[in-house]
């Protein structure tokens, strides 16, 4: 009987057990699940451990939007159980492959039902309408469902009403091995019961009834007694009979193992730009003045993990591909929210996005990337937003607002209508300080006091136009920031790049070696000899095509690498980088 | 001020940490060495306690033993709101009295099961961890029973007593002691509501609860 369980839906809690903020340990064919609501409403079912030591994570922390594992504090997104934090690594992104195993969750009858591997529907039963029941006491048991079921069959129960009678006919409208469907009738009153045996392990079930009709108050409580008193006698009786029995042996659900090195490593690399989801244009509406705000909601299934800072590429109906930053606070992982403004010089992408994408069209994007980390390890973090530069760094806010750890959100605009998703800012209080109609001297002031005094454990996070960012890095400097402690996204390269040299590229790891002649990019002439290499904005702005440099001389041409990087020579970005050596060693 | 005659493990001197955390009274500590080193058994410690056991306390010359006996005392005394024991309140009072000794009942049962399995203790562990299924089994009925009318405490009262704070240690640590608590939900539930009252400290075991969704 046990082995087409599998396949069956059962209940695993109720909806009282999902109280907000709270993790429920649920159990199904020996197989544990921590079950937790999100606060947009979200029921999450997931393998009770975590990928990091197998801690369970009905003792971690919900915090609305991410359950938090006690142990070392890796953190997962809402619906995607994808990691988006480990403390350990306060630097680094975590790999999209640290994903927790999730199984299917509806919630009817006022219970949450799951299964392994589900087939079907959740059951639909004729006699009971959604909103017209009560959902009964859950009575766990220590005896088989079988033996457990069986005993159903002979439960003898009072209509709704009439709970102090004891006469009432009961008879068995339907039955199977998990649940059994009864009609108690005394007189005009008649109640239809339904119990579902939810199979715990070999040894253990819960008893969830749900009852027909709405009762309300007292009566209310009368019925839940009633029921309580006689599943516990019911409860009583089963124990005692598989007690008799010999105990068979706990059931051993297969745990799929993340392997240590796809836990750990980052994610394997993609051909090209690959725009592999499709996602609607739920809404499009006016962010600020001259900012237009995309919701994109996926197709079919859920949308990837992103972390704070991730973008994603979009490939737009003009065969242009662009790089938005996901403004998402943690656990909103419902659709991504992007801010598209439009530029006077726009090349046709943000011109096409603003005029010709429209509330309903469907376009492709990539998975999220993030090469713009955000540590949660500061003592304190100090956000610096030029204009649209507010995107990733608004993300990185709500994360930080979310865990309440310490920060402020200094938001440069002209004026007060060019300030973006004032929904969302609004939410951050007084860690939002807006500087408006600021010139680029008096900018300059401004961030020389916000930056002064310096203070170990501080980090800082950089976003906006280009030459605001040269300042800002500079003014960072001449106050004692290091270079480690200095984070920045730039919107675009505005070096003009100069192709102009030839030299030999090593990839020590593929055995090959290429030949970059001018005018082409490394990048490029990887990709025509067949070497994986993921890129997105291909401007020497964004971080991905990130490549480790063995031996040789780089020509930085980037805005991605600081200083220290630059000058340590073992990073280079493929997609306009060369070098200056003849020859290129790199780890690939 | 308050002493302590203490140990960092013991649920029973974890009752009083956590209430005078909460009401905000200082104490000091004077650490007993219970295992290895069987301090509460010496001389001079059942010179203080003839029973041998943890914890006790000094307070203006008074020593006093038993958990609850010196939770009703601290509350009684510093209680400045008068809501952890509410004096003038009879019904209330009986209630906590009847949970107090539940509570001890806990201690007989979840954390004897703890101490064979934790510090090598030579008890009945079965009887043990089945008594404390037994209690737990009662106590998450009453909790449910009590969610439904809108009552988040073990007593009827809109605020926690210290029949919450004389069950919480024990019940929270039983898992040391082989009793999980996956069949009582209830009880989880109103573990999170202990953990999010104002001034609540943890213990080797016990871990803290995210905040609540803001209303
Ligand atoms: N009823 C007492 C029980 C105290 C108790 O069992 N204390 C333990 C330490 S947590 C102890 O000292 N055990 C040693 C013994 O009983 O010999 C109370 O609530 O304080």
């Amino acid at each position: 009987m046990l082995d087409t369980a599998k396949t069956r839906w059962h209940p695993v809690a109720a909806t009282y057990d999902l109280p907000f903020r709270h993790v429920f340990h649920a159990q199904l064919l020996g197989r544990e699940f921590a079950v937790w609501r999100a606060d947009d409403g979200y029921v999450n079912v997931w393998e009770n451990r975590c990928l990091h030591r197998g801690v369970r994570l009905s003792i971690g922390i919900n915090d609305g939007r991410e359950l938090k594992c006690q142990y070392h504090g890796w953190r997962y997104s809402n619906r995607t159980a994808g990691c988006t934090y480990i403390p350990a690594h306060p630097a680094d992104a975590p790999a999209r492959t640290i994903t927790n195993r999730t199984f299917a969750a509806v919630e009817r009858y006022g219970l949450i039902w799951s299964a392994e591997e589900p087939q079907g529907e959740v059951p639909e039963l004729p006699g009971l309408a959604e909103g017209e029941l009560l959902t009964l006491r859950g009575i766990p048991v220590n005896a088989p469902a079988d033996v457990v079921a069986a005993r159903l069959e002979g439960y003898r129960f009072q209509p709704n009403g009439r709970t102090d009678g004891s006469d009432a006919k009961v008879s068995v409208e339907a039955s199977n091995e998990f649940s059994v469907a009864l009609r108690a009738v005394d007189g005009e009153a008649s109640t239809l019961a339904v119990f579902f045996v939810q199979p715990v392990d070999s040894n253990r079930s819960v008893i969830r009834g749900v009852l027909d009709g709405k009762v309300e108050g007292a009566v209310r409580l009368a019925v839940l007694h009633h029921h309580n008193d006689l599943l516990s006698k019911l409860r009583d009786i089963a124990e005692h009979e598989a007690q008799a029995q010999p105990v068979p042996a706990p059931l051993e659900p297969v745990i799929d193992r993340v392997s240590p090195e796809l836990a750990e490593m980052p994610e394997e690399t993609k051909h090209g730009r690959k725009a592999t989801i499709r996602v609607e244009v739920a809404r499009k509406w006016q962010a600020a003045d001259g900012i237009a705000g995309f919701e994109l909601r996926p197709i079919k299934g859920l949308l990837p993990t992103f972390q704070p800072g991730a973008h994603i590429d979009v490939h737009l109906p003009n065969g242009l591909i662009r790089q938005y930053s996901i403004t998402n606070g943690p656990g909103e992982s419902d659709s991504y929210i992007i801010g598209v403004k439009l530029e006077r010089d726009s090349k046709g992408g943000s011109t096409c996005l603003h005029e010709t994408v429209r509330q309903g069209d469907v376009l492709a994007i990539s998975e999220p990337r993030n090469n713009f980390p955000l540590r949660r390890d500061a003592m304190k973090t100090i956000f610096v937003a030029g204009g649209i530069g507010i995107t990733p760094l608004l993300a990185m806010a709500q994360a930080l607002s979310n865990q309440s750890l310490n920060f402020e959100l200094h938001y440069f605009a002209q004026n007060e209508a060019q300030l973006a998703f004032p929904e969302k800012t609004a939410c951050l209080g007084t860690s939002l300080k807006p500087h408006l109609g600021l010139s680029p001297e008096q900018t300059g002031a401004r961030l020389r006091e916000i930056l002064s005094g310096y203070r170990s454990d501080a980090h800082l996070y950089l976003c906006g136009p280009g030459p605001m960012l040269e300042a800002a890095r500079h003014v960072a400097a001449e106050a004692g920031w290091p270079e480690t402690a200095v984070h920045f996204e730039y919107f675009k390269n505005t070096n003009v790049i100069d192709d102009s040299s030839s030299f030999e590229v090593a990839l020590a790891r593929s055995c090959v070696t290429l030949k970059v002649p001018a005018g082409r990019t490394i990048l490029d002439v990887m990709r025509e000899a067949g070497i994986d290499m993921p890129s997105s904005c291909e401007q020497g702005a964004c971080g991905t095509c990130l490549a480790t440099v063995i031996e040789g001389e780089p020509d930085h041409q980037d805005v991605y690498l600081n200083d220290a990087e630059r000058k340590s020579g073992t990073k280079i970005m493929t997609c306009v980088s060369r070098a200056k050596s003849a020859r290129l060693v790199l780890d690939l | 001020m308050i002493t302590l005659y203490d140990y960092e493990l013991s649920g029973n001197c974890y009752k009083l940490r956590l209430l005078m955390g909460m009401l905000g009274v200082d104490w000091t500590t004077v650490p007993i060495d219970f295992y290895p080193g069987r301090e509460h058994k010496s001389e001079w410690f059942l010179k203080i306690n003839p029973l041998g056991q943890l914890p006790v306390i000094e307070d203006d010359g008074l020593v006093l033993r038993d958990a609850q006996a010196i939770l009703v005392y601290l509350a009684s005394k510093y209680d400045a709101v008068g809501t952890w024991y509410p004096r003038d309140n009879p019904a209330l009072l009986g209630e906590i009295g009847q949970w107090l000794a539940f509570a001890d009942g806990i201690t007989g049962t979840a954390s004897a099961a703890r101490l064979h399995d934790a510090l090598f203790y030579d008890f009945d562990v079965e009887a043990a961890r089945a008594g404390a299924h037994r209690l737990f089994r009662i106590l998450d009925e009453h909790l449910w029973f009590g969610e439904q009318e809108g009552r988040d405490w073990i007593c009827s009262a809109s605020h926690p007593t210290i029949a919450d704070i004389a069950c919480f240690p024990y019940i929270m640590l039983s898992e040391e002691g082989g009793v999980p608590r996956q069949d009582y939900p209830a009880i989880r539930r109103w573990c999170d509501r202990v953990k999010r009252i104002k001034g609540f400290t943890v213990m080797s075991g016990v871990f803290p609860a995210g905040p609540a969704k803001a209303a």
